[in-house]
């Protein structure tokens, strides 16, 4: 009965997806097995254990036919099955079948019967071809379904876990930086207490990461740029004819790629009142306008 | 006309010495000395049962599918046309078995395209039983993987309840001789590969069917048989909520064991069971002293008809709402007998 003890926990192990499919299979099944019963025996039935013996001698086959017409087995049924526990019950009737067939055969053996077929011995078989086909294919669909279940979960347990090597990874490095910073600052102090002069060369060990906040970037997203700039600095130094040059690289500073340009092609009040482009009548601008 | 007569006389005189001629069989000449043998098998008892299997108009395919079922396994039946099921059935079924010279019947009756009674009966003197049949599930489930040979004698297997009352004893001894295919029928072959199952649990017969090999013993499915052990293994068929699946899954079990054995050869081998199927569960009615007919021997005290279940089901959901009409009539006569006090602060607001 071994195997039949695991069972129940393995089959807690997969197979979520296939739940609502098998259901649905197993209505017609459930629906037929509710029965329902008397609680108590009704008192009126009839019960005539005489004639049902009589009956019995009356159809009982001579005694001198052997066993070997009959081929019946009687087994043991240890202890009660509870009919609505399915695989128990499934269980006790397999049980009752192989012990059943292992005595048989061990008797079939004693009368010197063959009782399996030879290898080569083809003959027609209670399911066709055809349907052991279908059976077949059931099976392998089975299969595949099982295969591509695994792998789904595989490639999701080594996401899992590829993710979490890769914090671990993080923090190590991040463990490595802060240890080596210690060990520089030891040394120092070492080499402070062992009585070096600090001297010309301490200035230049006065390095940027001693202050603790090592390689932080500055708050700022671009150190040293106009919040306005396009051009991400670019256009502060340039080179040429300086006069043209600015205004270049004011324009592109102003409208070339990158950031946000809403606010910055609006009419705000000083340029309103800046009225340098107004050239006293001379009709230049906008070319597309209509006279 | 001188000469013939010569001859005649000659012949007259001759039979005292020539030894009687044996008699001539298909096989050859019978000899004198097995002419004893043969009388000894005569009294040796011979199994000539036929089963008729017929069912009723108006059955189910499901259940046509398990009476087709039941013919493939039982190779001593008969199958015969549907029969319509009238008051007058049990002479028409014993006219019908006695045509076919048959010496037992299995009668499928669907009723309401619900509900399938099994008459067995052993003819043309009794007894016969009516069965209820439950939980059928026939050999074409593709979850049932088993398969055995056609006409394999089959070893039948009871659990030990069937001796516990008359009635098991006699219902036994008539599954005995009705499923039990006879020794040396024509159609029946000499290899024994399947195992029936009969079970008394719930005081229900239940029916199973298992091919049985050994572990190694070679047969055309085999590699079949390998992909079905791989696909069990693999998966454990999952968690299966339901009774079918869950009781697949028994079957597929590679449900292994050792005949211990002194043969040198097959000395602890594997045995293997596999479900073919079909299988259903008898809920016995009655049994009756004749062929379809007779006293009432037995009676089954705890049976409730199908019909009265459907019933006492149709009645209860007429009660639900019989219920609410009655409960808000007896709330409209509570409100009626005793009515609210009227409220001092009812139009407080109201100035």
């Amino acid at each position: 009965m071994g195997i039949f003890d695991k069972e129940p926990v393995m089959f807690e192990e997969d197979g979520e997806e296939d739940r609502g499919e098998e259901a649905s299979e197993s209505e017609s099944g459930s629906e037929e097995e509710e029965d329902v019963k008397l609680t108590e025996p009704s008192k009126n039935s009839i019960y005539n254990r005489d004639s049902l013996l009589d009956k019995l001698g009356d159809i009982s086959w001579p005694e001198n036919a052997g066993w070997i017409h009959r081929l019946s087995i009687n087994v043991n049924q240890e202890q009660e099955v509870d009919v609505n526990d399915d695989l128990t019950r499934e269980a006790a009737f397999v049980m009752q079948a192989l012990e059943g067939t292992k005595e048989a055969f061990e008797k079939l053996k004693s009368m010197k019967i063959n009782c399996f077929r030879p290898p080569d011995y083809y003959a027609e078989m209670v399911k066709t071809d055809s349907h052991m086909e279908k059976v077949k294919g059931k099976l392998l669909s089975e299969k595949r379904k099982i295969e591509e279940a695994e792998e789904r979960r595989k490639a999701r347990e080594s996401k899992k876990l590829s993710k979490e090597i890769q914090a671990q990874k993080q923090k190590e490095r991040a463990k490595q930086k802060k240890e080596e910073i210690e060990s520089v600052k030891k040394w120092r102090k070492q080499r402070q207490q062992s009585g070096f002069a600090v001297g010309e060369k301490d200035a230049d060990m006065n390095l940027p990461f001693e202050d603790g906040k090592t390689f932080e970037r500055s708050n700022k997203k671009r150190p040293g740029v106009a919040p306005g700039d396009r051009s991400g600095g670019k256009a502060k130094r340039g080179v040429g004819n300086p006069n043209k040059q600015k205004k270049r690289e004011f324009r592109n500073s102003k409208f070339g790629s990158g950031g946000r340009k809403g606010l910055k092609k609006q009419n705000t009040a000083e340029t309103t009142d800046d009225i340098r482009s107004f050239n006293g009548g001379k009709v230049t601008g906008n070319k597309k306008r209509k006279r | 006309m001188g000469k013939k007569r010569k001859q005649i006389e000659a012949e007259v005189v001759e039979p005292e010495e020539i030894p009687e001629r044996p008699k001539r069989t298909l096989l050859g000449w019978k000899d004198k000395s097995q002419v004893p043998d043969e009388e000894t098998d005569s009294k040796v008892f011979r199994n000539k049962e036929k089963v008729l299997i017929t069912c009723s108009r108006r059955i189910n395919y499901r259940y046509r599918h398990l009476m087709l079922n039941m013919v493939s396994i039982l190779p001593h039946c008969k199958k015969d046309n549907k029969v319509e099921s009238k008051a007058t059935k049990g002479a028409t079924m014993n006219e019908l078995v006695e045509l076919r010279s048959c010496s037992s019947c299995l009668f499928f009756e669907c009723r309401k395209h619900k509900d399938l009674y099994l008459w067995m009966a052993k003819c043309p003197n009794g007894p016969s039983v009516k069965f209820l049949v439950n939980a059928v599930y026939t050999m074409e489930e593709l979850k049932l993987t088993g398969n055995h040979l056609k006409g394999s004698r089959p070893i039948l297997t009871f659990s030990n309840n069937f001796d516990k009352d008359a009635h098991w004893k006699l219902l036994k001894e008539m599954i005995i001789q009705i499923f039990g295919t006879p020794k040396e029928h024509r159609k029946s072959k000499p290899y024994h590969d399947h195992v029936f199952v009969f079970s008394i649990v719930d005081d229900h017969i239940w029916f199973r069917n298992y091919q049985c090999f050994l572990g190694d013993a070679v047969f055309s499915l085999g590699t079949f048989n390998e992909l079905a052990r791989e696909v069990w293994e693999e998966r454990q068929w999952g968690t299966m909520v339901s009774g079918f699946i869950v009781s697949h899954v028994v079957s597929l079990t590679r449900t292994e064991c050792e005949i211990s054995d002194k043969g040198p050869r097959e000395d602890r081998e594997k045995m293997t069971l596999i479900e073919v199927g079909p299988r259903f569960c008898l809920n016995p009615i009655k049994i009756f002293g004749g062929s379809f007919g007779g006293p009432t021997l037995y009676e089954n005290p705890f049976f409730v008809s199908p019909n009265q279940i459907r019933a006492l089901e149709k009645r209860k959901k007429a009660g639900k709402f019989a219920k609410k009409v009655k409960a808000k009539t007896r709330r409209k006569m509570h409100e009626l007998s005793n009515p609210l006090e009227p409220d001092e602060f009812a139009d407080m607001w109201k100035e």
